[in-house]
């Protein structure tokens, strides 16, 4: 029982960071329609932002996550305006493409400047523990999930309440009235570019304290926060939160009871399920 | 195809049935490579340029190829053809078996469902006792690489057969009415959910072929290898940059990056791959419908041409 409990509070920790990982990726899927496959490449250039900082700057990686993510946000900002407003009313199979293009870049790119070796943001206190109803939780972990839950209200505020998100809410739906409204997509849809990046950049940042990683983790990261955003629906961030939960919890439970090496095919095989029963995601609504 | 078009391709492929006797050996080995990611290519053409379902999971059917030799060869000590033979059985079979439920998706939907297909069955293999776990399997080694060189333009020479075939039956017809529009397709009679099975289940038949001749021809396999994700991206980048949904697109896609590829990973291995990805960028904005189109439209349209695909899709 212990055990399970023990189990349990890891998978959510872990959904948590999960569910900011897919936040980005479902936003820009949702609104402009794009499946970035490039997206776990900007969670991989995060990570590379918050290591540098720490390691050059002495930058703690909670205090850098705001950086983080203004850097992500400007990059993902200029190549939405730049590049991929050109080809968004192409055919799907053209947008997956470029944004593979994409992270075929990043990636190479990354190990020309970065190297290959597996990198660690690792400040004192990454060892910490502390002790909750019974269970060890990680520090570094309960704050990456804390953080991961506060930024994806900040999101669901954002859509839901502001100006700019009735924009983007709009656009989503459907852009020839948000034009007569007077809506720019061009910006809107660069914003949207922008802040999916920056969500991925503070991913990136958090993993980087929780996880080591190369130039390499993106392709890994970008089907996972794809099989999140499957199962918690386009429509809510929060679903996104319950998608990353479910992942995590799942993974968990698959390490203990059949065995560390099953995770993915766990993962992906609830993937294909929950897309052959319920296309639009375990909490999108039917068609 | 016209006589003379016959003609011509017949001694295309009488000029590559001949390059074993003249070429280099590092010049066979990447024939071979060659030819084998053109023949994916053009599996991938049928189910993804054809039918216009974009399928991230071709190297599920790769991989099945590539074990089912395997297994045959090393477990069951059987002939390398009965192992082809097992391998395409199992890739068909998978095709079936999974294609009826994913082919029901549209979309984005199906692209993922398959990718996660392809992840989950790396997952599964390399759990496999039979499959060597994690370590693989090693093949009874078989020097001859002039046999692999023309059993892979064999096979090509098959896929593209059944493509032109394709191109102008009564399926190939109905395969396009799917791609323009699914709705309407089965309104006017086409039996859709058929129509994808059958073009699914050759694209695995072709494609499971390939991993076999290419398990053979390396002698050892692996689940990250054998069932590697951008094996599907390859296949998919050359057939779209070529032309997806033409005959020769896919052939002369994978031809081109297969050189360029070639060319730049003998100065550095990393510029290659980063020129790879740029390459996709740039073509997918300028000459979406790939590069025979380009060459069918360049002389009416000139420049123009680039600037009206550019307009059409920009926001």
């Amino acid at each position: 029982m212990a055990l399970l409990l023990q189990v349990l509070a890891n998978g959510i920790l872990l959904g948590g960071l999960y569910a900011l990982m897919a936040l980005g990726l479902a936003l820009v899927w949702g609104v402009l329609n794009i499946v970035n496959l490039a997206h776990g490449a900007f969670i991989m250039l995060g990570a590379y932002a918050s290591y540098y900082l720490f390691t050059l700057l002495h930058l703690d990686p909670f205090a850098a996550l705001p950086l983080c993510m203004l850097a992500l946000f400007l990059f993902g900002y200029l190549l939405q305006r730049h590049v991929l407003n050109l080809i968004v009313r192409a055919p799907m199979f053209n947008t997956l493409l470029v944004t593979f293009g994409l992270d075929v870049v990043l990636t190479y790119l990354a190990q020309i400047v970065f190297s290959a070796d597996f990198r660690v943001v690792n400040p004192g206190y990454a060892g910490a523990n502390f002790a909750l109803a019974g269970v060890t939780l990680p520090l570094v972990r309960a704050l990456a999930f804390a953080v991961a839950l506060v930024l994806t209200f900040a999101l669901w505020l954002l859509l839901a309440h502001t100006r700019l998100g009735r924009a983007v809410r709009a656009c989503a739906h459907n852009l020839v009235a948000a034009r007569l409204y007077g809506v720019e997509p061009r910006t809107v849809y660069a914003l949207t570019f922008g802040l999916g990046a920056a969500l991925a950049g503070a991913a990136g940042d958090l993993y980087g304290v929780v996880s080591q990683f190369n130039p390499y983790i993106g392709d890994a990261l970008t089907a996972k926060s794809f099989a999140i955003s499957i199962i918690g629906g386009l429509e809510n961030p929060l679903g996104v939160v319950v998608g990353g939960l479910f992942l995590g919890i799942l993974e968990s439970l698959t390490s203990l009871y059949v065995g560390p090496t099953y995770t993915d095919v766990a993962s992906f095989g609830v993937l294909v399920l929950v897309l052959i029963v319920r296309p639009k995601g375990l909490l999108g609504r039917a068609t | 195809m016209r006589p003379l078009g016959w003609a011509a391709s017949t001694a295309v492929l009488a000029v590559l049935a001949s390059v074993p006797w003249i070429a280099s050996p590092t010049l066979i080995q990447f024939g071979i490579t060659t030819l084998l990611l053109a023949t994916v290519a053009q599996a991938w053409n049928i189910v993804g340029g054809y039918a216009g379902y974009a399928s991230f999971g071709n190297s599920v059917f790769y991989g099945l190829g590539s074990y089912g030799t395997a297994i045959a060869m090393v477990q069951l000590n059987l002939p390398f053809g009965v192992g082809l033979a097992l391998g395409a059985a199992l890739a068909m079979l998978f095709a079936l078996l999974l294609g009826l439920p994913v082919l029901r998706l549209r979309g984005h939907y199906f692209a993922i469902a398959t990718l996660a297909l392809a992840l989950a069955m790396t997952g599964i293999v390399s759990n496999l006792e039979i499959a060597g776990r994690n370590t693989g399997l090693v093949l009874p080694l078989l020097k001859g690489d002039a046999l692999f060189y023309e059993l892979a333009l064999g096979l090509l020479a098959l896929v593209t057969l059944t493509v032109i075939w394709i191109s102008r039956s009564r399926f190939g017809f109905g395969l396009i009415a799917i791609r323009e529009d699914e709705d309407a397709a089965a309104v006017m009679g086409v039996n859709t959910t058929l129509f994808k099975a059958a073009a699914f289940t050759l694209a695995g038949f072709f494609t499971a072929l390939a991993g076999g001749i290419h398990a053979y021809w390396i002698t050892f396999i692996d689940p990250v290898s054998a069932f590697d994700i951008t094996l599907n991206v390859k296949m998919i980048i050359m057939a779209i940059f070529g032309g997806a949904g033409s005959v020769l697109g896919p052939l002369v896609g994978a031809l081109l990056l297969a050189s360029i590829s070639e060319v730049l990973t003998t100065e550095v291995s990393t510029a290659a791959s980063l020129f790879y990805g740029l390459v996709i960028v740039v073509a997918v904005v300028f000459m979406p419908r790939g590069l025979v189109n380009v060459v069918r439209h360049f002389k009416r349209l000139g420049w123009r041409y680039f600037s009206e695909n550019l307009r059409s899709h920009r926001l």
